[in-house]
């Protein structure tokens, strides 16, 4: 059989990515021209290389086109329900560290954790005549964390597809959940995160469809195995 | 409408609805979905059913009756009392079953007299169950919001964590939390070094003076001083977050609190239990209790079989628009709930409505109730 391994196509995650491959023994050399977004790997035949986007990697996985990849813990729990159940995160890759947070205006020196912003959620409406609005482009992560492990029902998702932090100072929402490395966006938009306020701590994985034909496949155990070793 | 997916009962359900003095109303199927979010909150999005228009409005599949019937009401300007009777498709993603079945109900809009309504919803609910499950004994639960909230104002407690409190009523984990913190003798409030500093400044006890500070920071940093919390705001909550972390609750007041939360007894011992646990603990629930004890009286004398309903004091529903009564009717022995209701007093304000209304009303889960009958005799 045939394993997929879909890999980020370009930038830095790309580079690592062939990095780690390449001291597993696993060289990726690409189909084609330099541009092509199919790969194979030297010597071993059965193994095809899809370059995508990080966020086209988690869904493909979810779905099981592909076999494994390499992406984002964010984007692979954001993308799927019941990721745990679906994939398996096979080994953590060391690069590109981020972590999902809430994050709310400085000034607000009443709030620094999610007890505090639950008080402030259930008052909102009778204060502001709205609901406590969240800017992010996490829903499904915003929504087990609020409402699943804080409680935290009466608020309403702003969909924000960039410049998340600014939203808070233009109006358009009143916190974010939002992806920070290093934390300087934040600051620079006068945000805080909450001291119990990182949803999840993420960095890029080598990630498995759980899929069935896998079982009967050492080539699988192998993959993974080379993998593992080279960190 | 798939008149063949209809339970077999339903037209003698709707003759029921019609003896119990009701108005029948349909609502479209697609709505909205704005109003079911804001009411219920952001988890209701992945088990509805949402599309969106060509213009961009959110859109659902009607995943319940009471909003699409209260927000036509306000729509039609009908007056009040009114009571109304549903019977229709809901849409709803669930893990198991399909994602379609029918319910039906009765929304009570603008009784003034609240315990005689509260009265007629729980016995309406009873007696159409028993109709289509004749020699089934039922079993139903009820609680009351409004004596949980005068038990809490009555223990002291600041306005801080009686909003806390109240808030996670009817979920049993996170109030039990919530009263392991009180009871902690150890602050548990997190505050941040920004604090610190405006203690030392002294501006802690100067509310205008912390104001201006806050309005002063938020201007200089390009934060809108009125989009979202005011300055006012979150010095006000600044302080009422000093006097949470401040408040520790003493042994007998959280015994008391922790008692209270315990009652689970016959309806109709209720009312001397409650009395008898005000008059035990000190507390000056009665306001509240004579409600209580005025819709029991109501009951009885609607002719409901009182024997049926068990009074548990921590039952409620984490919904913030629940403001009295809620109840839950099962058959005897099994775990399906087959109708559920209660007192929404705030909802049709939050809509819309220009006056108060009171309301209250309840849902038949069709599917389940079919279920039983198809099981009729059977040990399930």
């Amino acid at each position: 059989m045939t394993i997929t391994i879909a890999l980020p196509s370009k930038g830095r995650m790309k580079d690592e990515a062939s990095a780690i491959f390449e001291r597993a023994g696993m060289k990726i050399v690409a189909v084609g021209n330099d541009r092509s977004y199919r790969g194979r790997v030297e010597g071993w035949d059965d193994v095809e290389i899809a370059f995508l986007s990080a966020s086209e990697i988690s869904r493909e996985i979810g779905s099981g086109a592909v076999d494994f990849g390499v992406t984002g813990e964010d984007l692979v729990r954001e993308g799927l329900a019941d990721a745990d159940a679906r994939v398996e995160f096979c080994a953590r890759l060391g690069f590109g560290h981020a972590d999902v947070v809430v994050a709310v205006p400085e000034i607000w020196y009443d709030v620094d954790t999610m007890a505090d912003l639950g008080d402030v959620a259930a008052d909102f409406r009778a204060r502001h005549g709205r609901r406590l609005a969240i800017a992010t482009k996490y829903w499904r992560l915003t929504q087990q964390f609020f409402s699943g492990s804080h409680g935290i029902q009466l608020y309403r998702i702003v969909e924000s597809l960039g410049a998340t932090e600014g939203a808070p100072a233009s109006g358009s929402a009143d916190i974010i959940v939002d992806i920070t490395s290093t934390g300087s966006t934040l600051k620079a938009n006068h945000l805080k995160i909450l001291s119990d306020g990182v949803i999840l701590r993420s960095e890029a994985c080598f990630v498995r469809a759980r899929k069935a034909v896998h079982a009967e496949d050492p080539l699988v155990d192998r993959i993974i195995a080379s993998i593992r070793a080279a960190l | 409408m798939p008149l063949i997916n209809l339970p077999a009962f339903a037209g003698d359900l709707l003759a029921d609805f019609e003896r119990m003095e009701t108005v029948r109303v349909d609502t479209p199927v697609i709505q909205p979905a704005e109003p079911f979010l804001d009411m219920a909150g952001e988890d209701l999005r992945r088990r509805i059913f949402m599309t969106q228009s060509e213009t961009g409005e959110s859109l659902c599949l009607r995943p319940e009756f009471t909003i699409p019937v209260c927000i036509r009401h306000i729509e039609t300007a009908t007056g009040t009392p009114q009571r109304y009777a549903y019977l229709g498709e809901v849409f709803r993603q669930r893990r198991e079953g399909s994602g379609e079945f029918y319910q039906a109900g009765i929304e009570d809009l603008g009784e003034p007299d609240t315990a005689r309504a509260d009265a007629r919803a729980v016995g309406d609910a009873m007696q159409v169950l028993a109709n289509r499950l004749p020699g089934r004994r039922l079993k139903v639960t009820l609680g009351d919001q409004s004596v949980f909230e005068a038990v809490i104002a009555a223990c002291g407690l600041p306005a801080g964590w009686q909003k806390r409190l109240i808030h996670a009523f009817g979920d049993p984990k996170q109030l039990q939390k919530l009263l392991a913190e009180l009871a902690d003798p150890k602050s548990a409030g997190v505050f941040g070094h920004e604090v610190e500093r405006l203690a030392i400044m002294g501006m802690l006890e100067d509310e205008e003076r912390l104001v201006a500070y806050i309005a002063q920071t938020m201007e200089a940093t390009g934060y809108s001083t009125n989009t979202s919390r005011s300055p006012r705001d979150i010095a006000r909550r600044l302080k009422e977050k000093l006097e949470l972390a401040n408040t520790r609750l003493d042994k007998t007041t959280l015994a008391v609190m922790r008692e209270f939360l315990t009652l689970d007894l016959p309806l109709a011992d209720a009312p001397a239990a409650l009395f008898g646990f005000a008059a035990k603990s000190g507390l000056k629930i009665e306001a509240a209790l004579s409600l209580f004890d005025a819709r029991v009286a109501a009951l009885s004398r609607a002719g409901a079989d009182i024997d049926l309903i068990r009074y548990r004091a921590a039952f409620g529903r984490p919904l913030d628009y629940y403001t009295g009564l809620v109840f839950e009717i099962e058959i005897e022995g099994t775990a399906a709930v087959l109708a559920g209701g209660g007192r929404f007093d705030r909802l049709l304000t939050l809509l819309g409505a220009r006056e108060h209304i009171p309301a209250v009303g309840f849902s038949l889960w069709l599917d389940r109730i079919e279920h039983a009958v198809a099981t009729a005799g059977g040990a399930k």
